[in-house]
C-alpha cells in the first residue's frame, strides 16, 4: 500500500504487533533456554549451562529410532504424494474436461476435514480390511495428508507460469516433451520443491494421524514427545524440540530463498 | 496448514457439456490419466473411511465387539442427553469461538502492519508469523507447558512473582484459558494470512480519494478497510474455528480434564471404552459443526459478491 501507517495509528498497531510477535516466539525461545540448564528438572530462570542433554539426546537409542522412522515415513509419504499430485494438478490447471471445479474440490477436500477424525476414518479402514501392516498403514495415511498440500502448491505455480512461452516454443518446433522438460518444468521448480520440503515438514510433524495408527516399534518423533512430557521432567526434551525448531528454522530459511513463504505455501 | 475450503462452482459444471467436447479425445484420455490415480486414492482412503465412520455411528455394537444392524439413532440420543457429553460439546465451541475472536482482534493489526510498511519489515513479519506453524504442534505445547506451569517455576509465574503483580503462583495450566492461549498460537497464522492477502488488496486510491473528500481515519477504516477485509476475516475465522474445534494435543497437554475437548472424547472412546459406534457419533458431530461454519461462511460470501456485482 503506498499509504502507509499515519503516525497515530503507527503508535497504536507497532506496540500491538510487536507484543503479538513476543508472544509468536515465547514458547520456543523458552524451550531453547531450557534444554541448556543444568539441573535435573526443567527449571525457570534457567540454571547454569550444559550441553550434556544434547549428548543424552544424541546418544538416545529411542529417540534415534522415531528420528530414523519419522525421516524414511516422510520421504516416501512426499515421493507418493507428488507422484499423485503432480500429474492431478497439472490436469485440474490445464485439462479441459466436465468437472474440472468438482475434481478440484475433491483433490482439495481432505483439508476441510478436521485431520483428527480422517485419522480414526483411517484406523477403522484398516481395521476393516485387516491391514495390520504398521508401516504400509502409515506410509498410506501421510500421503493422503500432504497430497492436497501438493496439488495446492503446484497448481498455484501452474496458473502462475507464462503459457505464451510455451506456446512460443511450441511454434518454434519444439517437441511436446521438450516444451515440458525446458519450459513448464524450470517455471513451476521453486514451487515444486517448496510444495515438496512442505509435504515433508507435514507429514514429520503430523500427530493427529499417526496417533491413531502408530504402534510401539513405529513411534514417529511427535508422538515420542507427546509420550514423554507426560513422564520425562528432564531438560533433555527441551533439547530435543530446540533440535526440531533449528530444523524447522532451517526448512523455513530454504523455502523463503527458493519460492518466497507465502507463495511456497501458497497461502 | 489447511486450505480455505475449496468452493465448487456448479453452474461452471453445464458449460462443458453444452459446448459437446470431442471425447474421448487423446487430450481428453491423457487427462484421465493424470487425473485418475489422486482421485481414485482419495476415494478409497478419505471419501470411503469417512461415509464408514458416519455410517457406523447409526450400527449397533454387540457384546462380542461387532458392529452392524439395526440402525438406531440410540447414539445419538446419548450423546444429546447425557451432561457430561453436552458439557464438552460446549467446552468445545466455547474454546473454538473464544480462540478466533482472540486470533481476529490480534491479527488485524499485525496484518494491517504487515500490508503497510516496507518490504522488509512485512518480510520479517511473516517469517515470524509462518516460522511457528513449519514447528510441530507437540514442541510448542510443550513450550507452553513450561511458560503455563502451575509452580513457582513457571515461566509465567515466575514473572508475576518477581514483579509483584501476585503473591502465590496462579493455577494456569489445566484451565480452558491454558487451551485458548496455546491454540491461540498454533492457529495463529491461519487467521493472518488470509486476512494480510485481503488488506493487500484493497486499492489505495479508495482510501486517496476518501481522504480527499474530507474522511478521517476512523471513518475511512469504517467504511473502507474493515468492510472489504471482512472476505479474509471469514477466511481466517473459519480456518482457526474449525482447526481449533478439532484439535486433540494442545488440549490433551494444557486443558488435561480441565478442558475436556470433542477431540479426546473420540479419543477416549476408541481407544480406550472400544466404542466405535459411539466414537463415530461424536466425530460425526464434530465434522458437522466443522462443516456447517464453512458452508455458512461460504454461502454468506457468495451472496454477498453475487449483489456486488
Amino acid at each position: 500500500m503506498s499509504g502507509g501507517l499515519s503516525r497515530p495509528l503507527a503508535w497504536v498497531l507497532l506496540p500491538i504487533t510487536a507484543a503479538v510477535l513476543v508472544f509468536i516466539l515465547a514458547p520456543l525461545v523458552v524451550t531453547i533456554a531450557i534444554s541448556f540448564n543444568d539441573t535435573a528438572f526443567v527449571v525457570f530462570p534457567p540454571h547454569g549451562f550444559t550441553l550434556k542433554w544434547y549428548g543424552e539426546v544424541v546418544s538416545d537409542p529411542e529417540f534415534l529410532g522415531s528420528l530414523a522412522f519419522s525421516t524414511e515415513l516422510a520421504l516416501a509419504a512426499t515421493a507418493g504424494a507428488l507422484l499423485l499430485g503432480v500429474p492431478a494438478a497439472f490436469a485440474v490447471v490445464r485439462g479441459r474436461f466436465p468437472g474440472r471445479e468438482a475434481a478440484t474440490a475433491v483433490l482439495l477436500s481432505p483439508l476441510i476435514f478436521p485431520v483428527l477424525i480422517t485419522g480414526v476414518a483411517l484406523l477403522q479402514l484398516f481395521a476393516i480390511l485387516r491391514s495390520d501392516n504398521t508401516s504400509l498403514n502409515l506410509f498410506l495415511a501421510h500421503v493422503l495428508v500432504t497430497l492436497p498440500y501438493v496439488v495446492r502448491t503446484v497448481m498455484a505455480s501452474l496458473m502462475l507460469a507464462d503459457r505464451t512461452l510455451e506456446e512460443a516454443a511450441q511454434t518454434l518446433g519444439a517437441a511436446h516433451w521438450r516444451v515440458f522438460r525446458r519450459i513448464t518444468i524450470p517455471q513451476i521448480a521453486p514451487g515444486l520443491a517448496a510444495g515438496a520440503l512442505f509435504a515433508f515438514m507435514v507429514s514429520f510433524d503430523n500427530f493427529p494421524i499417526s496417533m491413531w495408527l502408530a504402534d510401539a516399534q513405529h513411534n514417529p518423533v511427535p508422538l515420542l514427545i507427546f509420550q514423554r512430557i507426560a513422564n520425562v521432567f528432564e531438560p533433555s526434551l527441551a533439547a530435543i524440540s530446540t533440535l526440531l525448531i533449528v530444523f524447522a528454522v532451517g526448512v523455513v530459511i530454504v523455502v523463503e530463498r527458493v519460492a518466497g513463504l507465502r507463495r511456497g505455501l501458497a497461502m | 496448514m489447511a486450505a480455505p475450503p475449496a468452493a465448487v462452482d456448479f453452474t461452471s459444471l453445464a458449460g462443458p457439456f453444452r459446448r459437446r467436447l470431442p471425447w474421448p479425445s487423446p487430450a481428453s484420455l491423457g487427462t484421465c490419466v493424470q487425473l485418475l490415480p489422486a482421485v481414485l486414492f482419495l476415494g478409497f482412503f478419505f471419501m470411503l473411511p469417512a461415509a464408514t465412520l458416519f455410517a457406523y455411528s447409526f450400527l449397533t455394537q454387540s457384546a462380542q465387539g461387532n458392529v452392524g444392524l439395526p440402525l438406531t439413532t440410540a447414539h445419538y440420543q446419548h450423546f444429546f442427553g447425557t451432561a457430561l457429553y453436552s458439557r464438552v460439546l460446549l467446552t468445545t465451541l466455547r474454546i473454538s469461538l473464544t480462540t478466533t475472536l482472540a486470533a481476529a482482534l490480534l491479527a488485524y493489526p499485525v496484518a494491517l502492519v504487515m500490508v503497510r510498511t516496507g518490504a522488509m519489515t512485512a518480510r520479517i513479519i511473516t517469517m515470524i508469523v509462518i516460522a511457528p506453524l513449519i514447528v510441530s504442534v507437540v514442541v510448542r505445547t510443550y513450550g507452553w507447558e513450561v511458560i503455563l506451569g502451575n509452580g513457582p517455576s513457571g515461566v509465567l509465574n515466575w514473572l508475576l512473582l518477581e514483579t509483584g503483580v501476585i503473591r502465590h503462583p496462579v493455577r494456569l495450566l489445566y484451565t480452558e484459558a491454558a487451551v485458548v492461549i496455546g491454540s491461540l498460537h498454533v492457529f495463529f497464522p491461519f487467521m493472518v494470512l488470509p486476512l494480510a492477502s485481503a488488506l493487500g488488496k484493497i486499492d489505495p486510491s479508495l482510501d486517496d480519494a476518501a481522504t480527499t473528500l474530507g474522511a478521517g481515519s476512523g471513518r475511512r477504516f469504517c467504511r473502507i478497510t474493515f468492510p472489504l477485509s471482512l472476505p479474509g476475516l471469514a477466511v481466517g475465522g473459519c480456518l482457526v474455528f474449525s482447526l481449533t474445534a478439532g484439535s486433540f494435543v494442545t488440549p490433551a497437554i494444557l486443558g488435561g480434564s480441565g478442558a475436556q475437548m470433542l477431540g479426546m472424547l473420540v479419543d477416549q472412546q476408541i481407544l480406550t471404552v472400544y466404542d466405535w459406534p459411539f466414537g463415530a457419533t461424536v466425530a460425526t458431530v464434530l465434522v458437522v459443526i466443522v462443516l456447517a461454519i464453512n458452508l455458512a461462511s461460504m454461502r454468506l460470501f457468495d451472496r454477498r459478491r453475487r449483489n456486488a456485482r
